[in-house]
């Protein structure tokens, strides 16, 4: 497969503190990858060093075969950025704001593609608007049509829908999704899992700078994950009985709630003979399968947990 | 030829300082009538004559050379740390522009306002004490080296700049004491030695004269020492701003 972002060994230091710690990763044309990780996991810092906002401390990445450092110019036509931070300048309106970005690529915004990228982003009606005078959301949108203005190969987006309401969300992610669907390569940081659920073919998983796992999303999920089944006990219990324990079962809430993970292909029946053994009075019953988030926060505490043992 | 890269930036950059007139132009045009009914008046009224020209005509060089400067420098300053502020500068930074288009926008644009206020100031004063010019092609390129030179260090104050209060660091305890003690008002023959003394190791004071030599033929040094130093001071800022740039210093983290 073809790999049009190749990051090597990348570390990035901030003083004593290991910001991007040693990352390999490739992001093969075509997909969306979703790098997923909470807060201060180095999400940032890693797609900034690709798009060029800040140098690696070690470690080399090219962009469709040109390193990112020496042949800058070259890397960063290929690229788009949406910055997590909102920036407007206060001076320009919605038009001027886009045809001066294409500008600075040494783009000449043709008057359809202004208006297909102002169409997309649902800001045709704002075209003259100054940007001071537009909404967060609008703002963000505003964001995503500079990013596009010179038709990169990979679009970087760095927690697109943080603070967007749930409409606006949808919609960025169908047109994230036109965008793939017309050839453009998907970078996706989010420490929001149902996005990455949605939205990712591939994810990574980065936490304290360490890429934890890089994976198929399917795989990951039919990998790490299992079906999950509450009973609600009508009366809680102290303890669970030994044969549940056995089994592999938990006892949360307090003791009121019994739960039991199985990997895809078990079967519960064993669980529930046990539990009709024990002689425990069921009132409620919930079965789910595992999400990204409950893979996620394995794979991060298992992290942590190695990392403080 | 310039690129569409640079030629974007340079009019966003122009674009910018025209949106405001009344901050880029008209205060220096009522700041230079103010200088002229105070000093030229005032002042010159007893003086009349420094060096064999009215007082009045003496004192446009500097304040002229003074408009520019400060003009070049705030115009780069402000700029730039509006774009660290609002984070704009993010645009710049993910693009192709190279170091030396980064920089030239800035220089050039900043060199503009800078020339526009420096004509203005020297249109009004030009109603108080005449329009004419001893060596105009002199005086033009020794303003422009200056403006070159401040605009550039306007640039680096800004990159390295955390608060407002660093960017006006420079023209608050160099450039205005600099230029009030640079004989932007006075003869160096009218000072007592040890300020005599000082005035020589002032580069304002070589500009403002090399300047003065340019628009009225008269100087207190000999007018390449101002050229010079002008040379020096605009080709080193450059390096500098460059070199500053291309390290990727406080901007790429
Ligand atoms: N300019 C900086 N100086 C010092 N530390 C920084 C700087 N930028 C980021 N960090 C630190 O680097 C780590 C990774 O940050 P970041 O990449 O922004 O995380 P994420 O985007 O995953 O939330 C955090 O601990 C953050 O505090
Ligand atoms: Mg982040």
């Amino acid at each position: 497969m073809d790999t049009v972002v190749a990051i090597r060994g990348v570390t990035k230091r901030y003083g004593p503190l290991v910001a991007v710690d040693g990352i390999d990763l490739g992001i093969r044309r075509g997909e969306i990858f979703g790098l997923l990780g909470p807060n201060g996991a180095g999400k940032t810092t890693l797609i900034s060093m690709i798009a060029g906002l800040l140098r690696p401390t070690s470690g080399e990445i090219s962009v469709l075969g040109h390193d990112v450092v020496r042949e800058y110019r070259e890397t960063r036509r290929a690229i788009g950025l949406v910055p997590q931070e909102i920036n407007f300048d206060p001076f320009f309106n919605v038009e001027e704001t886009l045809r001066m970005q294409a500008g600075y690529f040494g783009v000449r915004l043709a008057e359809e593609r202004l208006v297909e990228i102002l169409g997309a982003l649902d800001l045709l009606s704002k075209r003259t608007t100054n940007s001071r005078a537009l909404s967060g959301g609008m703002k963000r949108r505003l964001l995503i049509g500079k990013a596009l203005v010179h038709d990169p190969a990979v679009l970087f987006l760095d927690e697109p829908t943080a603070g967007v309401d749930v409409e606006l969300r949808r919609s960025l992610w169908s047109y994230v999704r036109r965008l793939r669907e017309r050839g453009t390569t998907i970078v996706l940081t989010t420490h929001y899992l149902e996005e990455a659920e949605e939205l990712a073919d591939r994810i990574g998983v980065i936490d304290r700078g360490r890429l934890l796992v890089v994976e198929d999303k399917d795989a990951l999920l039919s990998r790490h994950g299992a079906k999950v089944l509450r009973l609600s006990l009508a009366r809680p219990i102290a303890s669970l009985p030994a044969p549940l324990v056995a089994v592999g079962a938990r006892l949360d809430a307090g003791g009121s709630v019994v739960t039991f993970e199985a990997s895809t292909g078990d079967a519960f029946g064993p669980l529930l003979a046990a539990v009709a053994d024990a002689g425990l009075a069921v009132g409620d019953v919930e079965t789910r399968r595992t999400t990204l988030e409950d893979v996620f926060v394995r794979l991060v505490s298992r992290d942590r947990g190695e990392a403080t043992a | 030829m310039i690129s569409l890269g640079l030629w974007t930036l340079l009019q966003k950059e122009v674009r910018r300082f025209l949106r405001v007139p009344g901050q880029t132009l008209l205060s220096p045009v009522i700041t230079t009538a103010l200088y002229f009914i105070v000093f030229g008046y005032s002042l010159g009224g007893r003086l009349r004559e420094v060096e064999g020209v009215p007082y009045a005509r003496f004192i446009v060089p500097g304040l002229v050379t003074l408009g520019v400067v400060t003009n070049a420098y705030l115009n780069t300053a402000s700029s730039m740390f509006v774009m660290k502020l609002q984070g704009t500068i993010t645009d710049l930074l993910v693009s192709p522009l190279s170091y030396g288009e980064i920089l030239a926008g800035f220089v050039v644009a900043a060199v503009l306002r800078g020339l526009l206020v420096g004509g203005v100031m020297w249109g009004v004063a030009g109603v108080f004490s005449g329009f004419d010019v001893a060596h105009p092609l002199l005086a033009l390129a020794l303003v422009v080296l200056a403006a070159v030179a401040f605009s550039a260090l306007g640039l680096m104050t800004a990159i390295w700049a955390s608060s407002f209060e660093q960017v006006n660091f420079f023209p608050t305890f160099f450039i205005t004491p600099l230029t009030f003690l640079g004989g932007v008002f006075y003869s160096i023959e009218m000072l007592p030695a040890p300020f005599r003394a000082f005035t020589h190791v002032n580069p304002v004071f070589y500009m403002v004269d090399g300047v003065r030599f340019g628009m009225l033929g008269i100087s207190d040094a000999p007018p390449a020492a101002g050229a010079a130093l002008l040379v020096v001071l605009a080709s080193g800022a450059i390096a500098a701003a460059y070199a500053m740039l291309r390290s990727g210093y406080k901007l790429r983290g």
